[in-house]
């Protein structure tokens, strides 16, 4: 396990080395996914200037739930980037996934070690400024189980997206036409869960409930940060899901990607 | 000697989905299931023993690269067995893969953006090469593979020559006991295909690697396989030696002769005139049958010899002919 590691963070230092030498396009990076991220909650912004509240939310509470997403998603996006469907996709059709499989270091740790998108910290940064702002004009109280319980929903939710990004990968064991369904469902599952559930029609609420446990993830940790009724009056339990709903799409994503990685060695392609 | 590679009736199918055409072709493709078999590797044997330094031969979509890529363990067999260096491939892929080294034509292992020596530190690490090893190593593979010139500098800047040469020396840092090679000299100028052929007798010479290579070009087979195979189709249609291939496969010699003055006749029993040029003249004849050197004592007994040349016939017509099924019908 030492050696599977040691081979990691050297992967990882020689994916950030190879960055750091085209230092311009890194900047222009950097700055163009915070305008993306700034210019998006500036919308969200202005629509509260319409409305007080939206489902009973206001703006603060709001930016508590995207700030923890953005910020969750791009920790996730950064370290999870080998397995970006896209980029995991265009490997295997240029045959430089066979590579990994040469090297005596299990194949899951090379391809994590295969990209570290860096200037991803653009968005993790802004996720962060937006939460810290929703942390203060929201009046939350922490206690100590609260900042005990953060972490886990930062894990929870890496994990979770991390999954799908392996799912989304997996798929391309069989054929890379299927990345633009999966990324729609990935992407925008990470939109719909920075607004608060209790705004949706309730068919959607429930697969976001019963088919894929996102509601778990974001929206019942902020009702239990904020203090904020349960709508939906699920058991006190629920509150405190979001690493088991994470560990469990990522336990789910890891048996799918051993399952596609045993189809391509057999098939080829 | 027990062989460090077994192949036994090793064959590999693919099902290969019929893509449908035209309007709702996409919906088409996904609902049906109409696919064909094909036999990519088609019941191959043979073995190879350490130190031998081995051609693998075919036209294009022959089965090559689906035996290298089962020999190295990248693909899962369809049926037979498979054994290297102690190893299933397939089953043992990771420890395996520390006994191994291979260079897949095209594609590179070494990291795009960095200096070619930062590549070979990682490797090392990654292949647990001990510092004493890996400095022994690349002392020797940076004199024979001359990566002075270019060692300090990123990948995306070297020639594909120098590319492929750093790639051998990245392939063998861990002293592998195996060297399997596709394509090793496509692309390639005739300096640069000649410096990798020297490295890689090289390597067979000095470390006694073992070496199984595809290639197109066949002075990469002259100049370097004690031994060829040749499969088409998915089936192993020859293994042996290159003469072999020649006497048995291959078309006539021919003797070119000039003679020092012009005889009305010319002929001598067991060879053919092909050609008449004055007071040249060329003999076909078959080896097999008839010696140069019989031949040569054949034509002087009777006329009046200046210069001689042998012309072995081309490699290429031999291999061309293999493949075209003019001269097999029962293999090996």
């Amino acid at each position: 396990m030492q050696h599977i590691l040691g081979s990691y963070f050297r992967l990882l230092g020689a994916q950030v080395r190879s960055q750091l030498q085209y230092r311009a396009s890194f900047i222009l990076d950097v700055f163009s996914t915070a305008f993306f991220t700034i210019t998006e909650f500036g919308a969200l912004a202005l629509v509260f200037t319409r409305f007080e509240t939206i489902g009973g939310w206001t703006l603060a509470e709001v930016a508590f739930l995207y700030g923890l997403v953005e910020l969750s998603f791009g920790l996730m996006d950064m370290f999870f980037a080998g397995f970006d469907p896209t980029f995991f996709g265009e490997n295997i059709r240029k045959g430089s996934f066979d590579q990994l499989l040469l090297r005596p270091v299990p194949v899951i740790w090379q391809v994590l070690g295969s990209d570290l998108t860096l200037r991803r910290i653009g968005y993790v940064f802004l996720g962060l400024t937006i939460f810290v702002f929703a942390v203060h004009f929201s009046g939350l109280e922490w206690t100590l189980a609260k900042v005990v319980y953060l972490p886990f929903v930062i894990v929870g939710m890496v994990l979770f997206f991390g999954g799908l990004f392996m799912i989304g990968s997996s798929f391309t064991f069989w054929t890379v036409e299927s990345v633009e369904a999966m990324n729609i469902l990935t992407f925008g599952g990470s939109f719909l869960i920075s607004y608060p559930m209790s705004i949706y029609q309730d068919w959607l609420r429930r697969i976001f409930t019963f088919v894929v446990p996102a509601i778990f993830l974001n929206y019942y940790p902020a009702l239990y940060f904020l203090d904020k009724p349960d709508p939906f009056d699920f058991p006190f339990i629920a509150h405190f899901l979001a690493p088991v709903a994470g560990g469990i799409v990522f336990a789910l994503a890891l048996a799918f990607w051993k399952f596609g990685l045993g189809h391509y060695q057999s098939t080829g392609n | 000697m027990k062989p460090i590679i077994t192949v036994e009736n090793l064959s590999k199918t693919f099902q290969v989905r019929k893509h449908h055409q035209g309007t709702l072709s996409v919906l088409r493709n996904f609902f049906t299931r109409d696919s064909r078999v094909i036999h990519a590797v088609d019941n191959v044997s043979f073995s190879v023993n350490k130190g031998e330094v081995v051609g693998y031969l075919g036209p294009n979509g022959a089965g090559k690269s689906t035996t290298i890529k089962m020999l190295t363990g990248l693909l899962v067999p369809s049926g037979g067995t498979l054994n290297v260096n102690g190893f299933v491939p397939w089953k043992e892929r990771q420890r395996y893969v520390s006994s191994i080294g291979a260079v897949f034509g095209q594609r590179t292992t070494l990291w795009w953006d960095l200096p070619v020596i930062e590549s070979l530190h990682l490797l090392q690490y990654i292949y647990k090469v001990p510092e004493a090893t890996f400095k022994q190593n690349l002392k020797e593979f940076e004199r024979v593979l001359e990566l002075n010139e270019f060692i300090t500098s990123p990948v995306r800047s070297l020639s594909l020559g120098q590319r492929m040469r750093a790639d051998l020396c990245a392939a063998l840092l861990h002293t592998p006991a195996l060297l399997f090679l596709d394509e090793p000299t496509i692309g390639l100028d005739v300096i640069a295909k000649e410096r990798i052929r020297q490295f890689i007798k090289h390597v067979n010479d000095v470390r006694e690697t073992t070496v199984l290579l595809t290639t197109h070009d066949l002075s990469d087979v002259q100049k370097l396989c004690g031994r060829i195979l040749i499969i088409d189709q998915g089936k192993l249609l020859f293994d042996g030696a290159l003469d072999t291939l020649q006497n048995r496969f291959g078309g006539k010699w021919q003797l070119v002769v000039d003679f020092a003055e012009s005889y009305p006749n010319v002929e001598v029993i067991g060879a053919e005139v092909v050609r008449l040029e004055g007071i040249r003249v060329t003999y076909a004849f078959d080896r097999s049958k008839l010696s140069v050197s019989d031949l040569i004592s054949r034509i002087s007994a009777l006329y009046n010899i200046r210069d001689i040349s042998v012309q072995e016939p081309e490699i290429e017509t031999t291999i061309r002919n293999i493949y075209e099924g003019k001269l097999l019908e029962s293999p090996l």
